[in-house]
């Protein structure tokens, strides 16, 4: 099957999520794990890098899904950034810019990230 | 004596007919000077025992006996002899007076009571002499029983030549014939194999039994002499009787100071010599479990049990391997934090490492061994593998002051080899009955999907309606169905066509009950509500009670008022819906979020609803990404632009054609690769003016478009 991994990376507090290849159902449930720990650790900050994303099916897309809610209880986000044109376009089809915050670059994110936090304060 | 080949019922008969005659006959001569009698008596005493012993013979050569019984059988009898030689003359006397008196002038009570006796032990003496030849025969490796029959031969001439014992001058005969029967008797008495088939601690016991045995043969033997009351009675009634236990006294004797002295050796390795045929029977035990044994964890189980036989050890576990940690299991005599503060020390650096090897460890210098509840000493770990390829570990420890030596070492690892192989063998059933399993979910979903689409396409006077449904091996969770909706059209047709596509995410049996769901959602929904917004929000709130966080629906629903001739759609994060018209594509797009995604108002305020005027020759297709993202070889995707104008191309064409030539192109683009979602079409082509129908297609009077396929 089409190969996929991630990799984390922590940077001022929030923590980063590279996604390289394609994921799919089955895939999916590496990603899954990915945040049930970060979650468990109480990152709640995360930012999904998507440069290296080739695909996304559905049950991909229903990951984001699956924690959002609970990650928002916690006053954190996931924020999604530098998706290529036809991952965005999956995400725009059905209607996810409107629930999550899409930016175009990671800085962008992390940016945000550390805005609200002083606002917060 | 086997070729006497006599029924078994026969020598029950005969025996009891000798007996018969013996009686009769002591009635009338209890005991004789006279040759001819004395000979008589013997011949009578020999046919009526020999008989009983074939007898019982037989009854013994059924069974399978174990050598302890026996010795302890034996033991018991010659007990029994002991107790009523020693009291004999004490007892016996009590009932028949001075016995040389009585024997001199037996009355009949005394023949009647004496027979009896006689006949009882008798009796005892052939069970000893048969428990003798079943010794004989354990483990003999040798058929031939030629020694032993050539012995029992003489022990018969040795008892029968004592009817010269009133000739003082042949005493030589009966003499050298008991010199041979000695002889015989050591010679037989010198392999004794089956004391090496017992395990250690009955070679213990049976050092002691056989002292004890020993000694009763022995002190049975010198007290049977003349003096002997119990003796007296049984020479006078039958001398070769009399003869023939002495004999087998003899026989006694030697054969259990010999077992003595055998069993004495043998202990020594008697330990090796259990474990070995411990390790063999386990192995044996556990090779032809592993074809049974399905379970992992039963087999884990198993494992450790047979670990711990094999390799004397006191505790033992498994180390599991498994995607990124360790899992610890099986655990057999060992706590798991004992058995996890082990692991740990032994894996502290080479952790993890395919060290290729069973190696062994020392808990001496173990920091932490304090903590433990058990001392455990020493530890051999031994690697499980399956293809070359490193599972885990198999580990057991020892307390105290033991340490692990070569014999050990080398059982735990063939057994290891053993336990890879089942281990292997358990991942492969597993996994095959995995994908079986999977196979059929697979087929079970695919006809709930074949049931809950429609069966066949509606037929309109102003649209014709064509859809085609292929679906993927994992069944992708497409839906698309047809609503009529009641209104005032002539002919008595619906006034209004809903039709919804959708798309549930995930894959298989799961994405299969969703799309059941949405049907039924839709279906009733359809018959209430005309406005697509409307349909869709209140689908979206009713999929809250069902819907997992994870999952959604994308869809989009649309009306086709006949009347008005106005299609009204909304799109719920589903693929555009395309409307060909005059040569060209557009995407009717209104804003939308998919089902489920949102359950609060940001779903129904970005809902939007788009109308649109339907014109002569309209296209409106509705597909899922199951075409746009079909792949080929090099995992391109098939993509809007090509689907695009391919409906542009075959636009003139009625509905049934436009779609077999999508279908044809997306075939002929994927080639051999596989399909990896469900692919849905369909396409509506909008025909009001019937009679000025281009291609000059001849109009049916009834003004229906005519279907192919």
């Amino acid at each position: 099957m089409a190969e996929f991994s991630t990799s984390i990376k922590d940077q001022s507090g929030v923590s980063v999520v590279y996604l390289n290849g394609y994921l799919d159902a089955h895939t999916a449930p590496m990603l899954e794990s990915n945040f049930s720990e970060l979650i468990s650790g109480g990152k709640f900050k995360i930012v999904v890098n998507f440069k290296d994303l080739v695909y996304i099916s559905s049950a991909g897309l229903g990951v984001f899904m699956a924690f959002i809610e609970k990650i928002r209880e916690n006053e954190g986000d996931i924020k999604l950034t530098t998706m290529n044109d036809k991952v965005y376009n999956i995400f725009d089809l059905l209607g996810f810019p409107l629930l999550y915050e899409i930016y175009k670059t990671e800085d962008d994110a992390i940016k945000k990230f550390v805005e609200t936090d002083k606002l917060g304060k | 004596m086997r070729t006497l080949k006599i029924e078994h019922n026969i020598k029950l008969q005969l025996f009891l007919l000798f007996v018969v005659i013996l009686f009769v006959y002591k009635i009338f001569f209890y005991s004789s000077d006279s040759f001819l009698l004395n000979t008589l008596n013997e011949i009578i005493v020999f046919f009526a025992f020999l008989f009983l012993a074939l007898y019982a013979n037989d009854v013994f050569a059924s069974k399978k006996f174990n050598p302890m019984s026996l010795v302890m059988n034996l033991g018991i009898l010659n007990a029994i002899l002991f107790l009523a030689i020693t009291f004999s003359d004490s007892f016996l006397t009590l009932i028949f007076g001075k016995v040389s008196d009585t024997l001199k002038n037996p009355n009949i009570i005394f023949s009647v009571l004496s027979f009896v006796y006689v006949t009882i032990f008798a009796a005892i003496i052939i069970q000893m002499f048969l428990i003798f030849k079943e010794f004989y025969f354990l483990n003999q490796k040798r058929s031939s029983s030629v020694y032993f029959n050539t012995m029992v031969f003489f022990f018969l001439l040795a008892s029968v030549s004592s009817v010269f014992n009133l000739f003082p001058d042949l005493s030589y005969i009966k003499n050298t014939f008991v010199i041979i029967s000695v002889i015989l008797i050591v010679i037989n008495s010198i392999r004794i194999s089956w004391i090496a088939f017992i395990v250690k601690k009955e070679k213990i016991s049976l050092l002691l039994l056989s002292v004890i045995i020993c000694t009763l043969f022995i002190v049975n033997l010198v007290n049977s002499t003349d003096t002997n009351t119990h003796h007296r009675i049984f020479n006078e009634f039958s001398g070769s009787l009399g003869a023939f236990f002495r004999i087998l006294m003899i026989y006694g004797s030697v054969y259990f100071a010999v077992l003595f002295f055998t069993t004495l050796f043998h202990i020594p390795t008697a330990e090796a010599f259990d474990r070995k045929a411990q390790e063999v029977s386990s192995l044996q035990y556990f090779s032809k479990l592993i074809t049974r044994v399905l379970d992992f964890d039963e087999l884990a189980e198993t494992v450790t049990d047979i670990a711990l036989k094999v390799s004397n050890a006191d505790a033992a576990w498994i180390i599991w391997k498994e995607e990124k940690t360790l899992r610890q299991l099986a655990h057999k005599n060992i706590g798991y934090l004992d058995a996890e503060l082990i692991t740990s020390y032994i894996f502290r650096e080479k952790f993890l490492k395919d060290t290729g090897t069973l190696f062994t460890e020392s808990l001496r210098k173990f920091e932490k061994r304090s903590q433990l509840n058990e001392q455990y000493s020493a530890v051999a770990i031994t690697p499980l593998k399956t293809h070359n390829q490193l599972r885990g570990f198999l580990v057991v420890a020892k307390k105290g002051d033991f340490i692990f030596d070569d014999e050990d070492k080398s059982a735990i690892n063939t057994f290891s080899d053993y336990a890879s192989v089942a281990i292997e063998n358990s991942r492969l059933l597993e996994e095959s009955i995995e994908k079986e399993r999977l196979e059929k979910e697979l087929d079970v979903a695919r006809e709930i999907q074949r049931k809950i689409l429609p069966a066949k396409d509606p037929v309109f006077d102003k649209l014709a309606v064509s859809s085609v449904f292929i679906p993927a091996f994992e069944v992708g969770g497409d839906y698309y169905d047809f609503f009529e909706i009641e209104g005032n059209m002539p002919g008595g047709q619906a006034g209004k066509f809903g039709f919804i596509i959708a798309d549930v995410s995930g894959k298989g049996i799961s994405a299969a009950f969703i799309m059941a769901e949405v049907k039924g959602i839709f279906e009733s929904l359809s018959k209430t509500i005309e406005s697509p917004k409307e349909i869709l929000t209140k689908a979206n709130q009713i999929l809250k009670r069902s819907l997992d966080r994870k999952n959604f629906v994308s869809a989009a629903y649309g009306v086709i008022d006949f009347e008005k001739e106005i299609l009204s759609i909304a799109r719920a994060g589903h693929c555009p819906v395309l409307l060909v018209r005059e040569g060209k594509v557009e995407n009717i797009r209104p804003m939308g979020i998919g089902l489920g995604l949102n359950y609060g108002t940001q779903f129904q305020t970005s809902l939007e609803e788009t109308e649109i005027d339907l014109k002569e020759n309209d296209l409106i297709v509705l597909y899922t990404d199951g075409i746009t993202e079909a792949k080929n070889l090099e995992m391109e995707d098939f993509g809007e632009k090509k689907f695009e104008n391919i409906l542009i191309k075959h636009s003139g064409k009625n509905v049934d054609e436009i779609s077999n030539e999508v279908i044809k192109e997306i075939t002929l683009f994927s080639k051999q690769g596989t399909q990896h979602d469900d692919i849905t079409l369909v396409i509506l082509k909008w025909k009001h003016k019937i009679k000025n129908v281009s291609l000059g297609e001849v109009p049916s009077p009834d003004g229906m478009e005519k279907k192919n396929g």
